[in-house]
Order: C-alpha cells, then sequence, then structure tokens
C-alpha cells in the first residue's frame, strides 16, 4: 500500500512571536482522513493553525504544500486550496449572510449562493438576513458556506463547535463529516476529534507529546498527558478524577515539560524523552511509554 | 437552605423562566440543565435577586431570607456570605490592582468576618491551592485558579451554599476535573448546598443528586439525576443525551 503524500507537513518547525518560541521543533504531517491537533490553552495549537495557514513564518523548520515550501509558494493560490474555518465571530456584522459568502466567489459564480447555503443545511431566506438575526449554529454554517465557496482542498478548522450548545454542536459535526474536504482540526474536545480525525497529535506546551490514529490513542494514551487528558472528560454516570492539586504546575523548562504535572514522573524525566516509535504508527515523548501501553 | 415555589421571571409579558419547585438542602447538589435561552441563568440570579427590571413573582427562600419580599439589607447580608456566586469568568470581577489576599480580606471585613491568616490561608488549602497565592494579582492565575479561587472566598465567608453559574466551561478539561473534585469534597465535608447551572450533562452526571432540564424557560423535566440521565421522559433531555460526543 503506497501512502498517500500529505496535503501539508510541518518540518521541525519552531513558532513564537518576537524572540520567545511557543512551538518546539514539531513536524506532523496533515494526511487524509482527517487530522487533529488536541491541546489544553497554551499549547500552542493555535498558533501551529496560524503557520499552516501561512499567517506566521517559522523561526526555524518549514511548512511544505506538497513539495513546495510555504515561504516561496504563491499564496493567491494556497489561500484558495487552504481554508480556515474560526469561531463564528468572523462574519461581518453589516452583510447579510449571502453577501458574505458572495464576496468570496468570483463575480460570475455569486449564482452558487443558495447552493453553497444549502450545502451547509441553511434554508434559502437565511441568505438576506445579518448575523445578529441567526442562531449561533447558523452563523457556523455561513462560515463553513463561505470557506467552501472557493472549493478548497482543505479546511483549517479551529475549535469550530466549541461556543455552540451540545444539540446544535453534534448537527455541525455531522455536517462537516459529510463535506467530503480534507480537514485540519484544532479543539481542546477529544470527542470532536474522534469524530472527525482518523490520526490525532496531541500537543503540550508547544510540543508534539504523543501522535497515532485517534482511536487507538484515546482507547490505549502512550503519554501520561493523554491519558489524564482522557480520564478528565466527564462521562455520563462516571465519577470524575480525584482533585489532585496538580494542574496549577507549570510546564517544566528542562526535561520533559510535563513532568511536574505527570502522577509517573521518575528521575529520568530530568532529561527530556525524545519523540519515538512506540506501535505501528504511533509515536511517543515519554520514557515510560512501553509501560502504559502494556 | 433553597427552597422555590412557582418561581416566574417576567420580562413585559414574556416569561423568560419559570420553575414550579427546586429544593436544595444541606450537603446536596442540584443542577439546572439547558442550552442558550433555557432560562438557567435568569433561575440563578432571581433566587439572589439580582433580576433586575424584571417582574418576578412566587415564592423563593434562600438560607432563611424570603428574597423576593426582603428588603435590599437583608439580601446585602446573605449574598456573597451566606450564599455565594461562582461565575464563569471570576477574573473579571476582581479588581486588577488588588492582591487577592487583599480581596479576601476586604470581603471579609465587608461582612463583619473575623477570619485570622491562618484561616484564609485554610480556605486557599481546601481548594488544593498555595496560599502563595494570596501575594498575587488576578492577572497572574489562571482560569482554574481563579475559580477555585472564588470558591475559596466563598468558605472563608462561611458560606452554606454556592451557585455556580457555568463555573468550569471555559476551563481546560484537567483544570475543569479538579475545580469539580473540590466542590464534590466541599459539598462531603462541609455540607455545602451547591445549585449548579450548566449545559453539560455528562459532567452534572458526575455531582448532582438531582436535574432540573430547562428549555424555553419552562422546566421540562426533573427528579433524580441517575433517573433522569438513564430514563429521560421528555423529548428534549433525550436529544440532550444523544448529542453528547
Amino acid at each position: 500500500m503506497t501512502v498517500p503524500a500529505p496535503v501539508l507537513r510541518a518540518e521541525r518547525v519552531t513558532l513564537g512571536y518576537g524572540r520567545t518560541a511557543v512551538v518546539h521543533d514539531v513536524s506532523l504531517d496533515v494526511t487524509e482522513g482527517g487530522v487533529g491537533l488536541i491541546g489544553e490553552s497554551g499549547s500552542g495549537k493555535t498558533t501551529l493553525a496560524r503557520a499552516f495557514l501561512g499567517l506566521l513564518a517559522p523561526m526555524s523548520g518549514a511548512i511544505w504544500y506538497g513539495d513546495q515550501n510555504l515561504k516561496k509558494l504563491d499564496m493567491r493560490r494556497f489561500r484558495r486550496d487552504v481554508q480556515p474555518v474560526f469561531q463564528a465571530e468572523a462574519l461581518d456584522p453589516r452583510m447579510s449572510a449571502g453577501a458574505s459568502v458572495a464576496e468570496a466567489l468570483p463575480r460570475k459564480e455569486r449564482d452558487r449562493v443558495p447552493a453553497l447555503l444549502e450545502k451547509v443545511g441553511l434554508p434559502a431566506e437565511v441568505a438576506g438576513r445579518r448575523p445578529h438575526q441567526l442562531s449561533g449554529g447558523q452563523r457556523q454554517r455561513v462560515v463553513i458556506a463561505r470557506a467552501l465557496a472557493v472549493s478548497p482542498r482543505l479546511l483549517i478548522l479551529d475549535e469550530p463547535t466549541s461556543a455552540l450548545d451540545v444539540t446544535v454542536q453534534a448537527r455541525i459535526l455531522d455536517l462537516l463529516a459529510g463535506l467530503g474536504t480534507e480537514r485540519l482540526l484544532i479543539t481542546h474536545n477529544l470527542a470532536v476529534v474522534s469524530r472527525l480525525c482518523r490520526t490525532a497529535h496531541v500537543l503540550f506546551a508547544g510540543r508534539v507529546v504523543e501522535s497515532g490514529p485517534t482511536a487507538e490513542l484515546l482507547a490505549r494514551p502512550a503519554h501520561p498527558y493523554t491519558l489524564a487528558l482522557r480520564d478528565a472528560v466527564p462521562k455520563l454516570g462516571g465519577a470524575p478524577p480525584p482533585a489532585r492539586g496538580r494542574t496549577e504546575a507549570r510546564p517544566a523548562a528542562t526535561g520533559c515539560p510535563f513532568r511536574l504535572r505527570c502522577p509517573l514522573a521518575v528521575a529520568a524525566c530530568e532529561r527530556a524523552p525524545e519523540p519515538r516509535e512506540v506501535g505501528e504508527g504511533r509515536r511517543a515523548a515519554c520514557h515510560r511509554a512501553e509501560e502504559l501501553l502494556s | 437552605m433553597i427552597e422555590v415555589r412557582d418561581l416566574r421571571v417576567r420580562y413585559g409579558t414574556r416569561t423568560v423562566a419559570h420553575v414550579p419547585e427546586l429544593d436544595v438542602g444541606a450537603g446536596e447538589c442540584v443542577a439546572v440543565v439547558g442550552e442558550s435561552g433555557s432560562g438557567k441563568s435568569t433561575t440563578l440570579m432571581a433566587l439572589l435577586g439580582l433580576t433586575e427590571g424584571a417582574e418576578v413573582s412566587g415564592h423563593v427562600r434562600v438560607c432563611g431570607v424570603d428574597v423576593l419580599t426582603a428588603p435590599a439589607r437583608r439580601l446585602r447580608e446573605i449574598r456573597g456570605a451566606r450564599v455565594a456566586l461562582v461565575m464563569q469568568s471570576p477574573q473579571a470581577a476582581l479588581s486588577p490592582t488588588t492582591r487577592l489576599g487583599v480581596l479576601m480580606r476586604r470581603a471579609l471585613d465587608l461582612h463583619d468576618v473575623d477570619a485570622s491568616e491562618r484561616a484564609m490561608a485554610e480556605a486557599v488549602e481546601a481548594v488544593l491551592l498555595d496560599p502563595a497565592i494570596l501575594r498575587r494579582y488576578p492577572h497572574e492565575v489562571s482560569g482554574g485558579q481563579a475559580q477555585r479561587f472564588a470558591i475559596a472566598l466563598a468558605l472563608a465567608l462561611g458560606a452554606e451554599a454556592v451557585l455556580a453559574d457555568e463555573p468550569t466551561s471555559a476551563l481546560d478539561v484537567t483544570v475543569q476535573a479538579e475545580v469539580v473534585g473540590v466542590l464534590r469534597r466541599l459539598r462531603k465535608e462541609r455540607g455545602l448546598a451547591l445549585l449548579l447551572v450548566s449545559h453539560d450533562l455528562a459532567l452534572v452526571s458526575t455531582i448532582a443528586d438531582r436535574v432540573l432540564v430547562m428549555k424555553d424557560g419552562e422546566v421540562v423535566e426533573s427528579g433524580p439525576a441517575a433517573r433522569v440521565l438513564a430514563e429521560p421522559s421528555h423529548p428534549y433531555t433525550r436529544e440532550l443525551l444523544e448529542a453528547l460526543p
């Protein structure tokens, strides 16, 4: 079986603002079937999304689109191929939904607006309404319709549903799952990733600490942080994990960044673990990954 | 601790919340669940007499005070001191130029609570924070720390009931688990009455004894959490449960 070439690739990318690096030496491929970047506030996931969109140049390393370095690419073309979908606040409050979608289309194709609205499950009359006359879920659908207007290859979605009510969220996820467009999804919500992404990468303090097929990664985490994330998600009728008062520990400046919060930390963790293969298609940056998996 | 009968909150002719019955006793946790616009937050605000501009009718008794008829002075005595309100983003309510310890001391003075430095530190430790946080400014603490500080403040003041409006929805999931863990413990150890407003049924199921499900201002279903979540009788509750990822 030949592995399809990644749509986008980060190669040893370090990103930051000013002189402060917030993403360190990250390599990952955006492949078919959906890729999820999972992380909590400050993990660097949105910074990575910005770099993948060509909005932030790496301090070192490179982002590749096919075989071309993003730095040297014709951005007009790229911007059509790779479209962002952020939270719905990105709509112009003075423009009707229809005008917002039409703006993304070439003049000759503006008659496609009704078809695009239909594709995202919106009734035709929504075209005449402004954002404040729409519900949160409808606004998010307009944002998606706008992104789809240019027939992109890849959608980069940053927390596309986290501000929505759960019933609305479920319907937006159904919509995204049925689109057939490739996607890179950035979220703190593990359930959203398992729904939409075949592959997942877990970020902690600007580093990828674990990667692998989503289902396996969540069923049998190879990194204590993935385990902590998974077990912290409240389950219907389940008990929450005991509060330990550890979450405020800052990422360690040396060695494994997670070690000050890690229940499994040992002396060896003062030495930074390199990401390494821990199973078929799985990588983890933890000295004790094998113990976790066994 | 909290007793509500036939509470109605109206703006003009529109009823935004109607709660026939709601009781929270010491050491109990009741959750009001619903989506945007369901009236869940309005209900919570009405318990503290904080629904300005609305017409409120019915019977609301909180810590022995009849909220709808009590004079403002009487309400100020219970607000904060006996009934604490924990909001989604407590940082917004903390003065940015005041260290948390000074802030706590002022709140204690305001309610004539005589607490030693030691007692303040203990309140902070009870929510799993390092007492050193009392020397910090609001911008120097994380969202989860600020949330727990708000709970510590309630403890230092000797609150008997905590009303929490989406206390953890802005927090990362590992931090959320920690805040919920703290609330669960305080309920048991100190007999705190807890009224939780949330849209997250899974979260609610890990802590609440009873659940009220609200939709468009009305309570569509209520009962013991285990029963409502295992055998929902209203289609909307079923829809909420099915939407859970």
